[in-house]
């Protein structure tokens, strides 16, 4: 062991080479141009850490207010702005990012990579996070925060009951910051999928990583929903289109649909990664492999799944059939057999192996106690009479913050004991450890154990006071006791982070005797991770073999060192990890932060209605975006063209499935959830809203869109074909075609303009007309970039930048063609044709 | 069309999200079936529960069943016979089968007793 | 359980039931908690115990257990804790929770009982008693025949609200554009506290109703001493004239009294005088307690629809407060 931490000249030489090219420049602009995973993930954490901090101060706020019976200590205005952006702030400013930022900081190197597959837009998801928080967080120091609840129910925030600006800042923040919770979904989805060590197949993959997965490709699908409800608000907010405004023939129910069909699953995208973290410790701490792995696996699957499916478990009191609730009832139970199945196979492996109470360990105990607790609750609160009685009490409080703070930031201050020794080097306080545990668990449980009490004696939640005749004074001053004992144990362990950095005993190798690749880097690593890729045969790298952080480091395993200066890991096939590709990524840049500050120029330009400046930066951010998109494949600033060229295997710029094409593809994911969402809106409102107005014709021409949909029928069958010759190397009259594909692509848009304006609709009179508007629009923003990308790919074949040698470009923007082409014609017939066929309106 | 049945083999990788996935159809299909069905032809009063809706639901519960077991059959005989990653996806896929079927059948049993559109 | 239950009275507990709804779920959730609380306790000394059992080595000298005897002991762990322990509890759930929700349902058939309308307002509630002799109308307090089913019929005029009598069963959201059903009994007279139960703006604090229950005569009394109420009249000239100007000139384009103006923005006031509360349950309905509402309601219920009263003189608002006091049917 000892020797190990004395570089060999050879590992010296490597180590040189390599940061030469991976690392991040000195100064300022190099600060603002670094796209390096590690760095990211540690400024997405410590920035979450700081909106934790906050957030926290906000819960000390309430628990103050509440600690007496009619206390006014704060204004009833600032009380619901402090509630509402408490929640606010710890779901969406704290919970998720941290939990991304810890994903970003270590897929990487748990799957032995050496970056993630997009890092630019690690940066941009990074920039979008900040930006977006700092907007949101402001309204709070202006006293124009929103107030309505963290679940801005309509018509409660819409603008003629939240006439300021506070709904918009929290429906524009949110949006933004979500654009970061997709971008980082996207790439950690693919990069788990493609940029895995040679040999680690899916069955060899740490636990953390499916994990992860499930938790991307959940924030993938999961999200849309809520951004176009946050998009159909604003409209209705800004413009008066009436989505949900029943005299308008929209329904406020449409809504809550779309808040729980993102804020259920939203519950378990913040749990996965925290039980992902469970998982990790337990069978290092047991000194054992995991018992049960397939079966831990397929409760990470069925929990995703079926997370989706009890949204409406939120909305028992809304007045929903009777059948119906008992399905969601049904299935919200349905969800406590992957959990159990969690459960049990950490207490098998407890028992099967040989456990050490050490710090970490001690969290997770936690966890355990809280989060069983908190899933019992669950269970009981899934149960259409009793939930009927305790929602929107002071038990769902409880409950909630059982689930929250237990399944999440115990599993996370856990994680973060663990890991630490990894980002520093040191290891922390045991003892400062303890005292924060011990503080921060019985302070919690003062607080919430006592308030499931306080619920069931019938105290409302949001609720800024209360009459001491109610009989909830004592509960009440518990609670705040505990809540400021667990404030007091919080502030023991940030002491502790802190401290260790500086006096902390040097941490040895490894020293907790894990089993994952992230422990066989340098303490802290370097910014390219790996010197040489492993390649992984078994799910225990470093119990197999202890000296592989040595061999890393000298280089002996693939791809050693950067003679070539690329940026460079080995893409795999999904399935097996068998190396099918070099991805060459792209160096540090300032696009992303440059377009991340065009977005806030377009959220600040909506916020305060100059939509004149919106538009710039719409503009700015479009034009960057394209240019960021340009430096790509065979672009001088990335991988040219040479004489030696790699051939097996090869650079992923001249392959025809790299991984662009699945981040295409799972980008596509997320814009087809989006979709998908929207019509559930337009069904929704046609067969549920209580004033629908369908008119008795359609106004939508049939022969235009039509016409507008042969086009780009024609435009992406021919693009197909094209890109398939390209692949098999024929690569005559390519700019010509190209050029001929985005002209049927503009053709496509220009007919479709000429519809929307014929149907002459009155967007802001009935929730119809509104939702044909949005459709259209939808479709028209996907035309436009269509023809777009269709006509630089024609441009750069001019330039030599895509031909038989880079065929690559072609099939991922065919990606975009064929979802159009499936999206228009979805559309058309769903609110062109039904209602011609139904004869609504009659 | 060759990839197609590429994802269908019973040691694709697409069978561990098959399964689920076609319980949120079926799930789909019942909710939206249901709010449908009760919009254009809500059955008399005091049919209780023996209607022609809760019949159509029962139908299509029983299709869904017999699609799943037969999958979690397929995936259970091809991940014996396996080896390695196959065998792997191969029979979780097939415990994922199996709980779907378990969850159709568990969110299905309800509509045994309660009358719909209520 | 008596000791146990003592902690648990209050106008608002779900743990006091005065009606079969609300009893239904009170055992519900006794039973849960004590099934519950037993799953709890087992899971969490099974994981203590794994730690504890390392100090006692002797406990199994050699671990070698062979790879296949290992894979049948986590195999029978998992599919004992995990699918059979929450198989079987949610199997039970199930099986006492859907009948007793449908016991809550207002389900078609058998005796229509007597429905009352509630309608949410931002921060107050109407409430309607429909009927063929003419409807009766008032508000923040709601009073419902005993020992039989009402059927309560809501619905929110402004945003979302939601209708909840902790001891007489579950709530029900007042949406607006929609009508919500909810069936309550109440076992016998008595009164009960009621609140707002969802988000409905800086004051759903101060949203109570005040709800009493009295005997199906009685009931039918009090509807009728307000059916037939003799109407105020700006005409009649005794020591209360100037507070019925001062009301027609300043109140009556939102409130309503009987005779004298049909404002409909704020509550009816009709009845004012024989509610049990004011500014839905801000104050309690004592002598002087109207005219202390109308000078400092926008203290007392900060944020609240109704302007504040500056521009009046303090002895008008006193007199109107007096007059306001003696509308009693």
């Amino acid at each position: 062991m000892s020797e190990s931490m004395r570089p060999t000249p050879e590992a010296e030489r490597l180590h040189q080479e390599l940061e030469a090219v991976w690392g991040n420049p000195p100064g300022w602009r190099g600060r603002l141009s670094a796209v390096n995973h590690s760095t990211l993930g540690l400024r997405f954490m410590v920035t979450g850490l700081v909106f934790f901090l906050l957030g926290g101060v906000l819960a000390m706020l309430i628990r103050t207010q509440l600690a007496l019976p009619d206390q006014a200590f704060m204004s009833p205005e600032i009380y619901a702005q402090v509630t509402t952006m408490h929640g606010t702030v710890m779901m969406f400013l704290f919970a998720i990012p941290v939990l991304e930022g810890l994903a970003i900081y270590l897929i990487p190197k748990m799957i032995g990579a050496r970056d993630l597959a997009c890092p630019r837009l690690t940066a941009f998801g990074y920039w979008c996070y900040l930006f977006g928080g700092i907007i949101l967080f402001s309204s709070l120091l202006l006293e124009m925060a929103p107030d309505s609840g963290w679940f801005m129910y309509t018509p409660l925030s819409s603008s003629e009951f939240a006439p300021g600006p506070g709904s918009d800042f929290w429906l524009l923040g949110i949006t933004f910051v979500e654009i970061s919770a997709l971008a980082a979904g996207v790439e950690i989805t693919v990069s788990i999928l493609r940029t895995r060590a040679p040999g680690m197949a899916l069955h060899r993959m740490p636990l953390f990583a499916w994990y992860i997965l499930a938790m991307a490709l959940m924030i993938v699908v999961g999200f849309p929903p809520l951004i176009l409800g946050s998009v159909l608000l604003e409209l209705e907010r800004a413009a008066g289109m009436p989505f949900f405004t029943v005299a308008g023939g929209g329904d406020p129910i449409l809504w809550q649909h779309l808040f729980w069909l993102f804020g259920h699953p939203e519950v378990y995208i913040i749990f996965l990664p925290a039980a992902g973290i469970v998982s990790t410790l337990i069978p290092v701490f047991a000194g054992r492999p995991i018992v049960g792995y397939g079966w831990v696996v397929a409760a990470i699957i069925i929990t995703g799944f079926i997370s989706f499916g009890l949204w409406v478990h939120h909305m028992f009191t809304v007045g929903i059939p009777q059948l119906a609730q008992a399905f969601f009832s049904a299935a919200s139970m349905l969800v406590a057999v992957p959990t159990a199945i969690q459960v049990f196979a950490w207490l098998a492996t407890l028992w099967l192996g040989r456990p050490r109470m050490a710090l970490p360990m001690l969290w997770v105990t936690g966890f355990l106690v809280i989060f069983v607790c908190g899933g019992l609750t669950g269970v009981m609160l899934a149960l259409v009479p009793f939930n009927w009685q305790v929602h929107d009490t002071h038990f769902v409080v409880a409950h909630l913050h059982y689930v929250l703070v237990g399944g999440m930031f115990f599993p996370l201050v856990a994680g973060a004991y663990y890991w630490l020794p990894l980002v520093t080097g040191r290891m922390p306080s045991e003892r400062l450890g303890r005292l924060g545990f011990w503080l921060t668990f019985l302070g919690f449980n003062l607080t919430f154990l006592i308030m499931h009490w306080t619920g069931l004696l019938g105290m409302p939640r949001r609720v800024y006071t209360y009459d001491s005749a109610m009989g909830w004074d004592l509960f009440n001053l518990i609670s705040s006791v505990g809540g400021f004992m667990m404030a007091a144990g919080i502030a023991a362990v940030l002491v502790d982070l802190v401290l260790h950095g500086r006096y902390g005993r040097r941490a040895p190798r490894n020293p907790w005797g894990a089993d994952t690749l992230e422990w066989s880097l340098a303490m802290p690593p370097a910014n390219y991770n790996f010197a040489s890729l492993p390649r992984v045969e078994s799910r225990h790298p470093l119990w197999v073999n202890p000296t592989l952080g040595d061999e890393i480091a000298r280089g002996e395993h693939e791809r050693p060192g950067a003679a070539h200066g690329r940026r460079e890991l080995l893409g795999g096939e999904a399935l097996t990890g068998r190396v099918r590709e070099v991805i060459h990524l792209p160096v540090n840049s300032l696009l992303p932060l440059f377009a991340a500050l065009c977005l806030a120029v377009v959220c600040i330009g909506l916020l305060v209605r100059l939509y004149p400046l919106a538009l710039v930066g719409l503009a700015g951010a479009g034009i960057l975006l394209l240019r960021w998109s340009w430096e790509n494949g065979g672009h001088p600033r990335a991988a040219p063209l040479g004489r030696d060229e790699l051939e097996s295997p090869p650079l992923h710029s001249r392959t025809a499935d790299g991984p662009g094409r699945w981040t295409m593809g799972v980008a596509l994911l997320a814009d087809g959830a989006f979709f998908l969402s929207l019509l559930f809106g337009w069904f929704y409102l046609w067969t549920v809203s209580p004033q629908w107005q369908m008119p008795d014709r359609s106004p939508l021409s049939l022969p235009l869109l039509l016409a507008s949909g042969a086009a780009l029928t024609l435009g992406s069958l021919w693009l197909e074909r094209r890109a398939a010759a390209l692949q098999r190397g024929r690569e005559s009259g390519l700019v010509l075609a190209l050029t001929g594909i985005a002209a049927l692509g503009g053709l496509h848009l220009v007919l479709l303009v000429w519809g929307l304006w014929a149907a002459g609709l009155a967007p802001t009179v009935t929730a119809h007309d509104a939702t044909l508007t949005v459709g259209l629009a939808y479709l028209l923003g996907h035309a436009g970039l269509a023809a777009i990308l269709a006509a630089l790919q024609a441009w750069r074949a001019q330039l030599g930048l895509v031909g038989a040698r880079l065929p690559f470009e072609p099939g991922v923007v065919a990606l975009l063609w064929r979802y159009q082409l499936g999206v228009y014609w979805i559309l058309v017939a769903a609110m062109a044709l039904l209602p011609r066929l139904t004869g609504a309106g009659s | 069309m060759k990839s197609l049945r590429r994802w269908w083999g019973p040691s694709h990788p697409a069978q561990l999200l098959l399964g689920l996935t076609l319980w949120s159809l079926w799930f789909v299909a019942i909710y939206a079936g249901l709010s449908v069905a009760c919009a254009l032809a809500p059955p008399g009063a005091g049919q209780g529960a023996l209607t022609a809706i809760n019949g159509g639901i029962a139908l299509l519960t029983l299709a869904t069943l017999a699609l799943l077991a037969w999958l979690a059959w397929r995936g259970l005989c091809a991940g014996r016979q396996a080896a390695g990653g196959g065998r792997f996806i191969a029979l979780v896929g097939a415990g994922l089968h199996v709980y779907a079927a378990a969850g159709v059948a568990f969110v299905a049993w309800p509509l045994v007793a309660l009358p719909p559109c209520l | 359980m008596l000791p146990v239950l003592a902690g648990c009275g209050g106008s608002h507990s779900i743990l006091d039931p005065a009606g079969p709804a609300a009893r239904d779920v009170a055992w519900l959730w006794w039973g849960m908690l004590i099934g519950f609380g037993l799953v709890f306790v087992a899971v969490v000394a099974l994981w203590l115990a794994a730690f504890r059992r390392r100090d006692a080595p002797d406990h199994r000298p050699d671990r070698s257990v062979s790879p296949d005897e290992e894979r049948r002991l986590g195999l029978r762990w998992i599919l004992g804790g995990g699918i059979l322990l929450p198989g079987v509890s949610i199997l039970v759930l199930l099986a006492f929770g859907v009948p007793a929700g449908q016991r809550l349902l207002p389900l078609p058939g058998g005796e229509t009982p007597r429905v009352i309308e509630v309608t949410g307002h931002q921060w107050w509630w109407e409430v309607r008693y429909p009927d063929d002799r003419g409807e009766v109308v008032t508000a923040n307090h709601l009073v419902m025949p005993a020992g039989e089913p009402v059927d309560f019929h809501v619905t929110g005029a402004d945003v979302i609200h939601a209708f909840w009598v902790p001891r007489l069963g579950g709530k029900i959201d007042m949406i607006p554009g929609r009508i919500n059903r909810i069936r309550l009994q109440a076992d016998s007279p008595g009164v009960f506290g009621a609140q707002c139960a969802e988000y409905c703006g800086v004051q759903h604090a101060h949203m109570h109703l005040h709800v009493e229950a009295v005997p199906p005569e009685a009931f039918d009394d009090w509807l009728a001493a307000r059916r037939d109420a003799e109407p105020e009249s700006s005409d009649l000239d005794d020591e209360h004239a100037p507070a019925r100007d001062t009301f027609t000139a300043h109140c009556a384009s939102c409130h309503r009294v009987a005779g004298l103006g049909e404002g409909d923005v704020g509550p009816d006031l009709s009845d004012l005088g024989a509610r049990a509360t004011l500014g839905a349950g801000t104050l309690a309905m004592e002598e002087g307690a109207v005219a202390q509402w109308l000078t400092e309601h926008q203290r007392l219920k900060p944020g609240n629809r109704m302007p504040d009263h500056d521009h009046l003189d303090p002895q008008a608002l006193e007199a109107l407060g007096a007059w306001l006091e003696t509308l009693r049917p």
